[in-house]
């Protein structure tokens, strides 16, 4: 399952009034989204829309009934002071997947623009049981839109804030993009290519509402996209096999392997080379004064440096930096490589680098493996992959 | 007669990276354009001078035409070029 989103702010806004939060629980595969938007924007909006979200995600965790966990979150939100009203809107997806592979998935939805249900490029419809609260003391009719289906590979989950929906407003589109626009447009998107992971999805409306305003957002714009794919599997070899007639384990292991490979490490990748009896060549395009170039090998997605690299991966997905502002270098290429996959399988050699001379790695296997730990730890609860680890 | 090319490897290990390798890498804005046109220069993984005890091989190590040079600095890469090209 392949969950993520993309957002931009209304103009002159350093904060969003937009939230979404998503988090899963690890023996069930258990994953949960929030959508959320809050009145207005800027730092009030936002504040309203958080608060939502972590309620709606808490309260959906527990088996407490729907209608229940909406009207607990509505009585809690703090009223606005000058329109004397508390408001924010949200999408709750609750995805269960059962260990035959079937996937379940649970939208409560408030508010917030109808969530799309795509099967490849094809719409699907999705029919809501409308609840009507009944809230004392709510300051207009309040309607939670309830529904169940199945979802199988192939399928997408389109959320959004109106700031989609409605962009363009005043713009050439009287009502704004609306629904139906919206819904073509993915149809498109995903015609066009029909692997889009949901970075590039999320990223693709989202930048088509804000040329629709004009490249200037009306409101916050903000998609997440859940994308039930057969997983994409990436495996990372850094360090040599603790002792050298453990190579060939390796060299099988790679070969065995269906997915994308990264190998990182000057001498693994000297160890390989001979393994697969290739040639690596140094990609001098593709390097940062603080990361050392890329190399090309036949039959390698990406061969970097070691432990430079590996750090500064390590940062990258702790801090969740954007793909977008990071240098072309080698720890680019990482990244993106690492995102658009749902599983990441790394085999970590345990033998000592007799690197005697250089005093920015002492004790190197000791780093190593602490890095390696730190890369699959943000794997894993910033962005919900898969990780495996081995040694060798 | 027609001037050989010379061969030029910079060491991009991360010893020698970390330790001036990353500078001469950006030796299209210091070398000397009639120089660059006469190199083939390209990185090379660890050359193994980091992995021995020896002070002599301090990164970054840089092979010009097969012969291995420790300790290269910009100013340095650019005199060893000019004497192997004139060589
Ligand atoms: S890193 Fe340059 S010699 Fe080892």
């Amino acid at each position: 399952m392949d969950v993520d989103y993309h957002q931009t702010y209304k103009v002159g806004q350093k904060i969003g009034g937009d939230v979404f939060l998503q988090s899963k629980e690890s023996p069930t595969n258990r994953v949960v989204c929030t959508l959320s938007d809050g009145l207005g924007s800027g730092v009030k909006a936002n504040v309203l829309a958080n608060l939502t979200a972590h309620m709606a995600h808490k309260l959906s965790f527990s088996p407490m009934h729907l209608t229940k966990s909406a009207k607990i979150i509505m009585n809690t939100l703090p009223v606005c002071n000058e329109r004397k009203i508390s408001y924010s809107t949200f999408t709750i997806a609750d995805i269960r997947s059962s260990r035959e592979g079937a996937i379940a998935v649970q939208l409560v939805e408030y508010d917030n623009p109808p969530a799309l249900h795509f099967s490849g490029d094809t719409p699907t419809p999705v029919t809501a049981n409308q609840i009507n609260l009944h809230r004392e003391g709510a300051f207009k009719e309040e309607v939670i839109r309830q529904s169940t289906f199945a979802m199988k590979e192939g399928d997408r989950l389109v959320m959004f804030t109106d700031g989609v929906t409605q962009s363009g407003m005043g713009k050439g589109f009287p009502l704004g993009w609306r629904q139906a626009g919206v819904t073509a447009y993915i149809s498109g998107v995903i015609r066009e290519n029909p692997d889009i992971s949901s970075r590039e999805l999320s990223a693709a409306i989202t930048r088509k509402a804000y040329a629709l305003d004009g490249m200037a957002a009306n409101d916050d714009i903000t998609c997440a996209v859940v994308y039930i794919r057969k997983p994409r599997k990436t495996l990372v070899v850094t360090g040599p096999p603790f002792t050298q007639d453990r190579d060939e384990q390796l060299a099988a292991k790679m070969r065995a392997f269906e997915g994308k490979k990264i190998v990182s490490g000057g001498t693994t990748a000297q160890i390989v080379s001979r393994l697969f009896d290739t040639k690596v060549k140094v990609d001098l395009s593709c390097w940062s004064p603080d990361v050392p170039p890329a190399s090309k090998m036949e039959g390698m997605d990406l061969v970097t440096e070691g432990m430079l690299t590996l750090a500064k991966v390590a940062v990258a997905l702790e801090r969740k930096l954007p793909i977008h502002t990071m240098p072309n270098d080698a720890v680019r290429r990482f990244v993106s490589i690492l995102l658009d996959s749902d599983q990441v399988s790394f085999i970590v050699g345990t033998k000592i680098n007799e690197a005697h001379q250089d005093p920015s790695i002492p004790v190197e296997i000791g780093i190593r493996r602490t890095i390696v730990g730190r890369i699959r730890q943000a794997l894993e609860q910033n962005f919900l992959k898969e990780t495996v680890l081995e040694y060798i | 007669m027609e001037q050989k090319r010379i061969s030029v490897k910079i060491c991009v290990g991360t010893a020698c990276f970390v330790q001036g390798g990353a500078d001469l890498l950006l030796y299209e804005d210091f070398l000397d354009p009639e120089l660059l046109g006469l190199c083939d220069i390209e990185g090379t993984s660890c050359l193994g001078g980091c992995k021995t005890d020896d002070p002599k091989w301090k990164a970054p190590l840089v092979e010009i035409a097969g012969v291995l040079y420790p300790n290269v600095t910009k100013q340095r890469l650019a005199e060893l070029l000019r004497e192997a090209v004139d060589a």
